[in-house]
């Protein structure tokens, strides 16, 4: 068994389903496994280099010989938080291959049932967080968001956000990955690393924000029957994880 | 009454956003909008929640009265005239600024603006409609917009209002004529009806219009549409009763004429300010008219009608009226008027779920209402949806192949939805499919197993018998419930109930009760 020791990101698994792909030993005998995996004895372990031409080329004959949704559905799986997601990518894609762009719908096979089930978990997740993201305007006016979603939905999520407030400068900060999305207004947006002192010094200033706060909570409230409460309901349909970062919840207990 | 000018915004947001919440629509669907240069916000086709309050229902939208003061005395309604609260409105500044200043941190989807009727309905629909003309032309607010068109105010302000707006709804409140005289004495059916028909025209002609039919095409409005109520038999009362007009099968409603020489969608705005400034562009760069539908709300509980009569009268606003949808609001008892029930299990949820219910298998299931119940069954099962209860009445069409049977079919199964069904339709033509690819699709076993053969097999071997799968389905608990409801003989036996049974105790029972030998 040879395995492909590749990153996290998106690019680093493209390479690694090229590399795997391209080495010709055979898709039974290979395998593609993160970094920092307990290695096994029998084993013959190969490090992923990456390069733009290599992820390249597997995007791109993913979009042409396949189809766009195929390339939406991998890219978003290479998103997701599934450890082992570069393998399960990699044998769906030689399911696809041999059947071509109506593969998605062959939810019998298990290797398109994994990647739709992290379509599925990722999807749910993002509307989730552009749901639940919320703002708070920094000194300058800069709007700073932040989230610690389990998947990688920076990419996503800020996108979403760069057609809505497009005339805006915001930050979208990813607690857990410790990376940022920046915008600039009527401009684009980059991730950026932000694990920096520097970073963090301006992510932890005090935000400028007691009028609006105070508002929606006041909103928050009198909005709600009383007759009618039911805080279970209001725990499926938004669950605690995400309450940390919500204006209207910060500084309260749990319950409401 | 109390009219408070001066006031702080925080409190004047929390007297008006508890007026406001009785209403329940939040909704921000139905129109898919993408962001614009030099403007604020978009619109997502299935609409955003952004919070969730203490009674579990969505905040989408900022929900507020522009103000709570009203020359109407509805019984109902804790905004009446005759009670004694602290009266006060916002000014379009605030409003905007609020709007905009909320939408900006994500808190909100767009803006709910309804009202009290201050002065008169064209007074308030006018200072309606100059909120909304600041928000989208100063502000550039591109999100969404929600607002009430108010019963009695004049058509040219509805229809510059709906230039303005996503969504416009008007509440129909009570189902039958008779509730309203009693409890709502301001209100009349035909004011309530007779914008609403407005609108629906408005969006009717739109869409004809974007077809290629427009005025310049010289072809006419289709007479079709234009009778459409009347062709169709009945305006909204599915029977007579309760109807205006005494019982007439026609609407009786007076559609509301189109100013000369005008149609809505491509109107010549040169008279009004709004020309040339804030719409939603089509393609074409012409404007929107109420993108996103109209929809309307009813008070479950505060009249007597049934289950029937309201899915009934929900069913006739989605043929004759267009609307995309009919919310359903549990009466909650905030007057002390004699008129009112008094209702001392709060508000009746269970039944408001299970006209929401009823009311997706009207609108995405292919249901009739008269399907689900009738004159003689006229509430829903309490222990089981309307699905099941409709699926175990009529089980001689199960049970369904899952290889074979088409859509319709397999959407009237318990426990397959509108995403499940086309799951499976997309993977069947590629193999046969078993329970366990079900699972994977999202099918809810537990209910459907009772309805389903994949392959001629079913999950497990059961017997397709009403009392055998309703006991199943309900769960032992329930089950005796059920039984008294359906008035069934059949029972679960028990060892320590003796069934009535009245036998005469023979000498060999004695003896082995006194020897111990039982």
């Amino acid at each position: 068994m040879t395995v492909f020791v590749c990153g996290e990101e998106p690019e680093d698994i493209w390479c690694g389903i090229y590399d795997a792909w391209m080495s010709r030993l055979g898709h039974a005998n290979i395998r593609l496994e993160p970094v920092g995996c307990d290695r096994e004895l029998f084993c013959l372990y190969r490090d992923v280099e990456v390069t733009e031409g290599k992820a390249e080329k597997v995007t791109g004959s993913i979009r042409h010989k396949l189809s766009e949704e195929v390339y939406e559905a991998v890219y978003r799986a290479a998103l997701s938080n599934d450890r082992y997601r570069a393998d399960k990518v990699y044998r769906f894609l030689i399911h696809a291959f041999a059947a071509g762009a109506g593969i998605l719908n062959q939810l019998q096979v298990p290797a398109v049932y994994e990647v739709f089930c992290m379509n599925r978990y990722l999807g749910r997740e993002y509307s989730h967080i552009i749901q639940f993201t919320r703002f708070s305007q920094m000194k300058e006016g800069v709007l700073l968001g932040k989230i610690a979603p389990e998947n990688d939905l920076v990419p996503l999520v800020s996108s979403h956000f760069a057609d809505r407030l497009s005339g805006e400068n915001w930050i979208l900060y990813d607690c857990k990955r410790k990376k940022a999305a920046v915008h600039q207004a009527n401009r684009g947006w980059a991730i950026v690393r932000a694990d920096s002192s520097l970073w963090q010094d301006k992510l932890n200033k005090k935000t400028d924000e007691e009028i609006y706060e105070g508002l929606w909570k006041t909103f928050h409230h009198s909005i709600a029957i009383s007759q009618r409460r039911n805080w279970k309901c209001q725990q499926n349909l938004l669950p605690l994880r995400f309450r940390p970062y919500m204006t209207e919840f910060v500084g309260k207990a749990p319950r409401g | 009454m109390l009219i408070q000018e001066e006031m702080d915004l925080q409190e004047k947001l929390r007297i008006l956003s508890d007026g406001a919440k009785y209403d329940v629509s939040c909704s921000s669907s139905g129109v898919a909008r993408k962001g614009k240069k030099g403007m604020l916000g978009n619109t997502l086709a299935a609409g955003i929640c952004h919070s969730f309050a203490a009674d579990g229902r969505c905040i989408s939208l900022l929900k507020i009265l522009f103000t709570n003061q009203c020359i109407y005395d509805c019984r109902y309604c804790i905004n009446r005239r005759s009670n004694d609260t602290v009266r006060t409105a916002f000014t379009p500044e605030e409003v905007c600024r609020l709007t905009i200043e909320f939408y900006r941190r994500n808190y909100i989807e767009g803006l709910f603006l309804s009202s009290g009727i201050l002065q008169s309905a064209d007074f308030t629909m006018e200072l309606l409609y100059q909120t909304l003309y600041r928000l989208r032309n100063e502000y550039r607010f591109n999100g969404y917009i929600h607002v009430k068109a108010i019963p009695g105010a004049s058509p040219e302000l509805i229809e510059q209002t709906g230039f303005l707006a996503d969504r416009m709804s008007i509440n129909l409140e009570l189902p039958t004529a008779e509730g309203l005289k009693k409890l709502a004495p301001g209100k009349t059916r035909e004011k309530i009806l007779a914008p609403m028909r407005q609108v629906q025209r408005g969006i009717a002609v739109q869409n004809w219009n974007s077809l290629g039919g427009g005025p310049g095409s010289g072809g006419r409005f289709p007479k079709s549409l234009e009778d459409r109520s009347e062709s169709r038999g009945g305006g909204l009362a599915p029977y007579g009763k309760g109807w205006p007009d005494g019982g007439s099968r026609r609407s009786g409603v007076k559609l509301c004429p189109l100013p000369a020489g005008r149609e809505i969608g491509m109107a010549d705005t040169a008279a009004h300010p709004g020309r040339n400034v804030w719409a939603p562009l089509q393609a074409t760069g012409r404007r929107f008219f109420v993108p996103a539908g109209q929809s309307t709300q009813m008070i479950v509980g505060a009249t007597p009608e049934s289950d029937y009569h309201m899915i009934r009268v929900a069913e006739a606003l989605y043929q004759n009226y267009d609307l995309k949808r009919v919310f359903y609001s549990a009466f909650v008892r905030v007057n002390d008027d004699s008129l009112l029930p008094a209702l001392p299990g709060g508000p009746p949820l269970l039944r408001e779920h299970r006209l929401y219910q009823a009311d997706w298998l009207l609108r995405f299931y292919g249901f009739q209402a008269q399907e689900l119940l009738s004159e003689e069954r006229p509430n829903f099962n309490v222990l089981l949806d309307p699905k099941c209860d409709w699926a175990l009445r009529h089980l001689e069409g199960f049970p369904v192949e899952v290889n074979r049977a088409d859509y319709g079919t397999l959407l009237r199964v318990p426990g397959l939805g509108v995403k499940s069904a086309r799951r499976i339709l997309a993977a069947r033509k590629s193999g046969a499919l078993d329970f366990p690819d079900l699972k994977k699709m999202g099918v809810v076993l537990k209910r459907a197993m009772y309805f389903l053969t994949c392959s001629g097999k079913m999950m497990v071997p059961v017997r397709i018998d009403e009392n055998f799968i309703a006991g199943q389905l309900i769960g032992m608990e329930h089950k005796k419930a059920w039984d008294i409801e359906n008035h069934n003989s059949y029972q679960q036996l028990s060892l320590f109930d003796d069934y009535g049974v009245t036998a005469p105790v023979a000498w060999e029972d004695r003896v082995s009760a006194a020897t111990g030998a039982l």
